[in-house]
């Protein structure tokens, strides 16, 4: 399993939603996007990605789908 | 040098911001919101920071309602040319700068219908009831400046709001000579589209501007390309702020900006503009006390007034007032200042006029020695 990302559509909402996930408790970090869908930025959260995406959503920030990555070793 | 031109742009500017364009161009010399290594990162964060700072200062819903841009003008530029369509018509006031009169001629001559509400100095009803005036069932856009950037004369932005609002009309402000005096916000019926210099008041370096608004995605873009996001898509990104931030970023003055506004922060908006209002009121009463100073306007008050003086001196043209002061140490903008229209109302198109603004740095003492070399002039 890789890697669970948040896709967001922009490096603001990207650094907004990590703030915002910070002040629930909840870590992650600002990434650059997987390409495939043009360039972009996500946020990479290990745990309770689930109930990030929830709070992201009602935080106003646009969630544009999830993925996951395996990094190079 | 004696630097009275701040109107024109801010100087000095605080040792915080010239800082941390030093820091930018050191430490975060990589572009902005494109790459994913470490100084790209550090870079996008700097630039949230000034997002953030900005929509902190104007009470936006969010950081993502900031747009930066070179300037006032490019701000106003993307509002007007990306709202009003032939057919449609707009409200603006009688002493608009350039930056708004000439975009708005521009759509003229595509079919767009502009009336110009006349302002009333000291008489806010007559303001108000000049806009109401002047709507019509197509008007699509009330803009107009907060303070004029000749006479000083505020516009009562909050009530033109009010009123364009009853009628569901947007409205853009000119905020060059009031972002970071004059109070100014989104928040709770603000404006609905906010747009800054950042290099005056908010004391940010030159070619920073800013567009704040939560309705930037229905403007259609004067400028399309690259926004490090959704880069395999052709239509531009609807998302604010990428939707009208094509291309590399000005970063170091973006830095300086966010640095400008948290000097502004700490000083307080409100102290800014009684410590500029009580040297603009000193230094006209000083004039008033010269018999060869023409002034224009009533003695300027707080409530109906920014800090910005304009006069003239007897009968000379007023470009050579401004080289006499120069050759005293003396920085002053003579001239038309960009903004026919504000002199035609006072009846100063032929000549210009001599503009002072002080500056959080400006003290009594130089408008003591302006007045001593003014009275030396005539």
């Amino acid at each position: 399993m890789g890697k669970p990302l948040i896709l967001v559509g922009s490096v603001t909402y990207a650094i907004k939603g990590r703030n915002i996930l910070a002040r629930t408790g909840i870590w992650s970090r600002v990434e650059r996007a997987p390409s495939g869908g043009g360039c972009g930025y996500c946020i990479y959260v290990p745990d309770r990605t689930d109930e990030a995406e929830d709070i992201l959503f009602r935080s106003g920030v646009r969630v544009a789908g999830r993925t996951e990555r395996r990094d190079a070793p | 040098m004696i630097y009275l031109d701040n109107a024109a742009t801010t100087y000095p500017k605080p040792e915080s911001v010239r800082r941390a364009v030093a820091a930018a161009l050191s430490q975060y010399g990589a572009n902005p919101g494109r790459s994913g290594h470490d100084m790209s990162m550090a870079a996008a964060e700097e630039i949230y920071r000034c997002r953030t700072a900005a929509a902190d200062f104007f009470h936006a819903p969010g950081p993502e309602c900031v747009a930066f841009t070179l300037n006032c003008t490019h701000a106003l530029n993307y509002v007007l040319k990306g709202l009003l369509k032939p057919g449609d018509h707009a409200v603006t006031s009688c002493l608009e700068h350039n930056a708004v009169a000439r975009p708005l001629y521009a759509l003229s001559k595509e079919g767009v219908e502009v009336t110009e509400a006349r302002v009333y100095p000291g008489d806010n009803d007559a303001t108000v009831d000049a806009f109401r005036k002047a709507l019509r069932p197509n008007t699509r856009l009330v803009v107009c400046t907060h303070a004029s950037n000749v006479w000083g004369i505020r516009l009562p932005v909050e009530r033109i709001t009010a009123l364009s609002h009853e009628y569901r009309i947007p409205v853009a402000v000119d905020c060059a000579q009031s972002a970071g005096v004059l109070p100014v916000d989104l928040a709770d019926g603000g404006v609905d589209y906010l747009c800054a210099a950042g290099h005056k008041g908010l004391y940010g370096p030159m070619g920073t501007g800013l567009l704040v608004t939560a309705r930037g995605g229905g403007l259609k873009t004067l400028i399309e390309g690259g926004t490090g996001t959704n880069s395999a898509e052709l239509e531009q990104p609807l998302s604010m702020p990428d939707r009208m931030e094509s291309g590399t970023q000005n970063m170091p003055g973006i830095a300086g900006l966010r640095a400008g506004i948290e000097f502004v922060r700490s000083l307080g908006t409100e102290r800014i503009f009684h410590h500029e209002m009580t040297l603009v009121q000193y230094l006209y009463r000083r004039l008033a006390a010269l018999r060869n100073v023409v002034l224009y306007t009533p003695e300027p008050t707080e409530r109906y007034f920014a800090p910005v003086l304009s006069f003239n001196v007897g009968d000379l043209p007023s470009e050579a007032v401004g080289r006499s002061l120069n050759e005293r140490g003396i920085a002053v903008r003579t001239g038309l200042h960009c903004a026919p229209a504000a002199h035609r109302f006072y009846g100063t198109l032929e000549r210009g006029a001599v503009r002072v603004c002080p500056s959080a740095f400006t003290r009594r003492a130089e408008m003591d020695r302006l007045v001593q070399a003014l009275a030396a002039i005539g």
